[in-house]
């Protein structure tokens, strides 16, 4: 009994022992992740990364083939390079020649090959660091650099060319996380400008093989920047100096062109014109005559209203005396835009005198406007328009044969091609208003020397301009009142005289006021203004500014002649006459307008030369809608 | 070669496995038409051969970026390329003792024996079933520049060191035209040999290297 369970126990021990020898044993893992390296293409490294060990001691051992042998060699020394690794010296070691290396991994269980790598030495060379780094702080008039210089890696044999090096730097503040980056190229030595005064750099360098990796960096070497602080300085006085130099240019210039700057700046606000308003009569106090010269009888302007106005502002001369006129009118513009220019309105800033911007905006979009709106008296809206139309409308007439009619919409432009009245626009209207003394000559020049006729001063023109209209309505009013009779431009006396004037003009427009008030009921009505009354029928625009005088005499005689509305003046030469065939209802035309209409009448003669009217009838239609022509479209008659 | 009227023989270059620490001494005068420094000349011959070197590890690693992997079983071993009858140094010491005029004509020999292959390695890129076979075609065109300049540059330098400097190694490739019929075949092919000219590209630019820094007596910073 005793033998058997001795028995048993020791084969209880047996087993043990045997499972206590197995367990957890096992052949070790394969290595991996051989990779080898040569410092100096004249000897390499490998190491290997070991598997499992599997619970036993395991040796890993090296081996290797050469291209071209099948003789297996172990690695010579295991020792050199630390654990896992294998060091081939120089005399195992050459070039050009592919090794083919494998790992084994050996235990008492079994043993385990890794995979075989082929390398070829020349193809994994990573140089040791640079050596002996030296950085030294080099002072040049106050601006200090580092001079960096270093040496190759002492096994790295490039004197001989064997290796071919290429050295890299960087530096970074010592407080900083950034690195700035400096190739050196095959130099071992570089200077370093541009330091932060009083900081502390530090420098490293590396380098790498023609063909190959790049080695580590260097160990840092610290190095202080002194202070240049002053340099810095003299460069901040030179820099405020030259600020101060230019602050003063600069002020200066705005100094001499302080009101070209300041205008530029804080443009003029236009004054409300309300067309057909006289100021003087708000003032007066008279409610009744405010109030119907707000009202427009005749608004909408019948065709014949048109007539009147289109008249009124346009007034073509039949070409007999369109050279003289026109010559003439040359002169006379001048003059009259002279004049103008003289009495700029000065109420509420410029606007009125710098009313080439009113007259651009306005010009083609108030005459279609303008008939309607204003005739009713809405004058808040045509105010400006109707200012800017009574402007365009009297440019016109003063441009007459110089319209260049680009067309209601392009009054900017035409004004400005206009060659005679209406380039001078702003001047034109700058002046009129306030001139005390409105230039008669001037005046007339600019009504009747190109197409108005001595008797045809446009209604506006009659209009007691500068003390209450703003330039350039109050140019027109002065230029036909001036023209016409030596009124001095009151709005309230003048009121009568103008109309009177205006009758005399034939200036419908005081007839379809129907109001005493003068021009500036005209005013009320921008667009009739701006419209050319009638012309020609069929394409000649007579603009002729009337004489009183001689407008008394027209007056009726010509009310049944077909006026056809000055649409607009064409470039070249074309004034856009919108015919009208109810010529007949002109009715109550001023003779003005019946001027206006027998030059129209007369203008069949000129209609051969008149092309661009002829080309501009249909547009006056639309013209006459509007009521508004533009003075330069409607000036653009040709210069027949 | 004697565009100089003048020229002084530059001391000769005994090919003495003993002799590595002859000096290499090449004196030139200024004719009429200045003639470039031999130095200057290497310098331009190395940068050269740098290129093509560089050139020559891209096309390995772009064919290996979309090789196949069971193809790479059977390429052949570098002992295979038809450059490897030439002998060359295969480590430092023994490179160091060859002299100069050895030394260039290894490297004119070797780059002669790859006009050929790169002609096929031209035509053959064109149809490679490969994904990037413009691109590998393209760099082959250029080594084929770099390669037909560096010779008419060696041929220039070499005709200044001497008689022995100008003897070439015939070394006749004799892969044929046709790489292969099959898509792994002329993969593998292609394979074999950019890696061959890889190392005969190395082996010039070291050759020219070493030949720099004997040169660069003026320049020695560089060296």
């Amino acid at each position: 009994m005793k033998k058997v369970g001795e028995v048993v126990l020791l084969w209880l021990l047996i087993l043990f022992i045997q499972n206590a020898a197995g367990e957890g044993y096992s052949p070790p893992g394969k290595p991996t992740n051989i990779s080898c390296r040569s410092p100096e293409k004249e000897t390499f490294t490998c190491w290997w990364k070991p598997g499992s060990d599997g619970g036993l001691p395991t040796t890993y051992a090296l081996y290797y083939r050469k291209e071209g042998s099948q003789r297996v060699f172990e690695c010579p020394d295991y020792k050199t390079a630390g654990k896992n690794s294998c060091f081939f010296s120089k005399n195992v070691t050459f070039v050009w020649v592919n090794y083919n290396i494998t790992v084994v991994a050996t235990n008492s269980r079994g043993r385990a090959f890794s995979d075989p790598v082929d390398i070829d030495v020349v193809y994994i060379v990573k140089p040791n660091p640079p050596e002996e780094v030296v950085v030294n702080v080099t002072e040049d008039k106050d601006w200090p650099f580092l001079q960096v210089s270093w040496k190759p890696p002492k096994m790295a044999d490039t004197r001989s060319g064997w290796i071919t090096l290429f050295y890299e730097v960087r530096l970074k503040l010592e407080n900083k996380n950034k690195w700035e980056e400096v190739s050196a190229g095959q130099r071992k030595t570089l200077q370093i400008y541009s330091l932060r005064s009083g900081g502390t750099y530090e420098v490293q360098v590396r380098c790498k093989p023609d063909h190959g990796f790049w080695s580590e960096w260097s160990p840092s070497s610290r190095v202080k920047v002194p202070e240049y602080f002053p340099q810095e300085r003299s460069m901040w006085i030179l820099i405020v100096v030259f600020a101060a130099f230019i602050l003063v240019i600069f002020i200066w210039m705005v100094y001499m062109n302080f009101h070209s700057v300041k205008r530029y700046l804080l443009p003029p606000v236009p004054g409300p014109k309300i067309k057909g308003i006289d100021k003087q009569l708000l003032k007066s106090g008279k409610s009744e005559d405010i109030f119907s010269s707000l009202v427009v009888s005749d608004f909408p302007p019948t065709t014949s209203n048109y007539e009147d106005f289109l008249v009124q502002y346009l007034e073509v001369y039949v070409p007999e005396e369109r050279e003289l006129i026109m010559d003439e009118g040359k002169d006379l513009q001048d003059d009259s835009f002279k004049t103008e220019n003289s009495t700029c309105d000065n109420d509420s800033g410029r606007g009125s005198c710098d009313s080439h911007t009113l007259l651009t905006d306005k010009g083609g979009g108030d005459k279609e406007d303008g008939q309607q709106s204003d005739q009713e008296g809405s004058q808040a809206e045509a105010d400006t328009k109707s200012q800017e139309e009574a402007l365009e409308e009297e440019l016109l007439a003063c441009s007459h044969e110089n319209l260049q009619s680009s067309n209601i919409s392009n009054e900017k432009e035409k004004v400005k091609s206009w060659p005679s009245l209406f380039s001078p626009l702003p001047q034109y209207s700058l002046s009129p208003v306030n001139r005390p003394n409105p230039p008669k000559t001037g005046q007339q020049h600019c009504l009747s020397d190109s197409l108005f006729t001595p008797n045809s001063m446009p209604s506006y023109f009659t209009q007691p301009g500068p003390s209450t209209r703003k330039g350039f309505r109050s140019n027109y009013w002065e230029c036909s009142f001036d023209h016409k009779q030596s009124h001095p431009l009151h709005p309230q006396s003048a009121a009568h005289e103008h109309l009177q004037a205006q009758n005399d003009l034939n200036t419908a427009h005081v007839d379809y006021m129907g109001a005493p008030l003068d021009v500036h009921v005209l005013n009320v009505r921008p667009s009739e203004y701006v419209e050319v009354q009638r012309v020609s029928v069929e394409d000649g625009v007579l603009l002729h500014p009337i004489s009183p005088s001689q407008e008394d005499s027209r007056t009726l005689s010509h009310q049944t002649e077909d006026y056809s509305r000055v649409r607009m003046v064409n470039n070249d030469n074309g004034l856009l006459l919108l015919q009208r065939d109810a010529i007949e209802e002109e009715k109550s035309m001023c003779p003005y307008q019946e001027d206006v209409v027998s030059r129209a009448s007369i203008t069949p003669t000129l209609q051969n030369s008149v092309t661009g009217i002829n080309t501009a009838l249909p547009i006056l239609d639309e013209m006459a809608a509007s009521g508004y022509i533009d003075t330069a479209t409607m000036f653009g008659l040709p210069t027949h | 070669m004697n565009q100089q009227p003048v020229e002084v023989v530059p001391v000769s270059f005994q090919s003495t496995t003993g002799d590595r620490n002859k000096p290499f001494h090449m004196v030139y005068l200024v004719a009429m038409c200045r003639a470039v420094p031999v130095n200057d000349l290497l310098d331009r011959a190395s940068q050269r051969s740098d290129k093509m070197h560089s050139l020559s590890t891209l096309l390995t690693q772009e064919m290996d970026s979309h090789f196949p992997p069971y193809g790479r079983m059977q390429m052949p071993r570098p002992a295979d390329c038809h450059t490897s009858a030439l002998q060359t140094p295969n480590d430092k010491e023994q490179a160091l003792q060859v002299s100069e005029s050895d030394l260039m004509s290894l490297a004119r020999s070797l780059l002669q024996a790859w006009v050929d292959p790169l002609a096929v390695l031209s035509t053959s890129a064109i149809t490679l079933p490969h994904p990037s076979k413009s691109s590998i075609s393209s760099k082959i065109q250029e080594l084929q520049e770099h390669s037909k300049s560096l010779g008419d540059g060696l041929d220039i330098l070499s005709g200044k060191m001497g008689p022995s400097a100008q003897a070439i190694s015939f070394l006749p490739y004799t892969g044929g035209t046709d790489l292969g019929q099959d898509r792994v075949t002329i993969l593998n092919k292609f394979n074999f040999l950019l890696s061959c000219l890889r190392r005969d590209s190395h082996k010039i630019d070291s050759f020219l290297k070493v030949l720099r820094c004997r040169a660069a007596k003026l320049q020695p910073e560089l060296c």
